[in-house]
């Protein structure tokens, strides 16, 4: 074997070995405990705004509920770019690892359907089931998390499932369990799901990072 | 023009490139975890893990959670130090071409 056959052999060995250790968090712990924060807080606000109104007036327009939750994705988002980059920083990576290039190929197609979802939503003039929406945004933003799995620690897999699940569960929930005249139900499967399950998530992660004691030892 | 001579010799043996390109491709490695994807022995691995550290590519951390953990994260030195040796390959495997 030449020089070169070696030296080809020893890259993809090495590729090989980096690509099956790869593990990446898509999502970290602080932006889980704001992002949990931001969603109960909104559920909170809406329900706080909807029991503030006459009896019999109508409830929190379709398309404003739609806009508040996008407005809360944006803000996430841009503090989950802040977080993973102060990390990316802190550990001499790019913001854009090939982690992190992975994690966005495998999430960019499970983001197709809430996208035309929701641009449905907004184009169509009757009233939509917000519930339909809702159920949409969680179970597929749930298929997101999973389609890290090969790569993410079981953390996030575990969320993608509660995720997933309970998307399933509120297409079926609302109509066949219980009257809902206000329509907030919708509203109280956002906060439940990307309230509550990430704060649970933040605190499991962050639970299981705290040493009670570390020593660094220097080279000798 | 570049060839295996130039590559550093301690990073080129088998187990300790192993090694390095774990540490590479994430924050750190408990030392269970890195036994388990090398299946290395505990003796063989520590060799290993030692001479990377006194040459100062490793950094080892050791923390009390339920149990004693060590884990093991590439130093500064060391990510570019292997960084080198990926460009030597790189170099080589242009140089064949040419």
């Amino acid at each position: 074997m030449n020089d070169r056959a070696r030296a080809e052999e020893h890259l993809r060995v090495i590729r090989s070995l980096m690509e099956r250790a790869t593990i990446y968090r898509a999502i970290s712990a602080p932006t889980a405990l704001i992002g949990g924060l931001l969603a109960v807080a909104t559920t909170f606000v809406i329900w706080w705004f909807d029991r503030s109104q006459a009896p019999g007036a109508p409830g929190l327009d379709n398309r404003l509920f739609a806009e508040i939750w996008l407005a809360i994705l944006a803000v996430v988002l841009a503090i989950n770019t802040f977080f993973v980059r102060q990390e990316a920083l802190r550990d001499g990576r790019v913001l854009l690892s090939s982690g992190a290039r992975l994690a966005l190929r495998a999430i960019a197609p499970c983001l197709l359907i809430p996208a035309a979802t929701t641009i449905w939503y907004f184009r169509n003039a009757e009233p939509i089931d917000q519930e339909i929406l809702v159920a949409v945004w969680i179970a597929f933003y749930g298929l997101c998390l999973l389609a890290t799995a090969l790569f993410a620690p079981r953390s996030l897999v575990l969320l993608g499932w509660a995720f997933l699940l309970s998307g399933l569960l509120l297409i079926f929930w609302p109509k066949s369990f219980g009257a809902d005249p206000r329509g907030l139900y919708p509203n109280f499967a956002m906060g439940a799901t990307f309230g509550l399950y990430h704060l649970v998530y933040a605190v499991c992660v962050w639970a299981s990072r705290q040493p009670d004691a570390r020593e660094i030892l220097a080279p000798e | 023009m570049p060839d295996f001579d130039k590559l550093d010799k301690a990073i080129h043996e088998k187990g300790r490139l192993a090694i390095m390109t774990l540490l590479a491709s994430r924050v750190s490695w408990a030392f269970q975890d890195l036994k388990a994807e090398l299946k290395m022995s505990d003796g063989n691995l520590v060799t290993h893990l030692r001479t990377l550290h006194k040459l100062g590519f490793v950094a080892v951390t050791k923390e009390m959670r339920d149990r004693p953990q060590t884990s093991y994260a590439l130093t500064t030195k060391g990510r570019s130090a292997f960084t080198d040796y990926l460009k030597v390959l790189e170099q080589i495997v242009k140089a064949g071409k040419e």
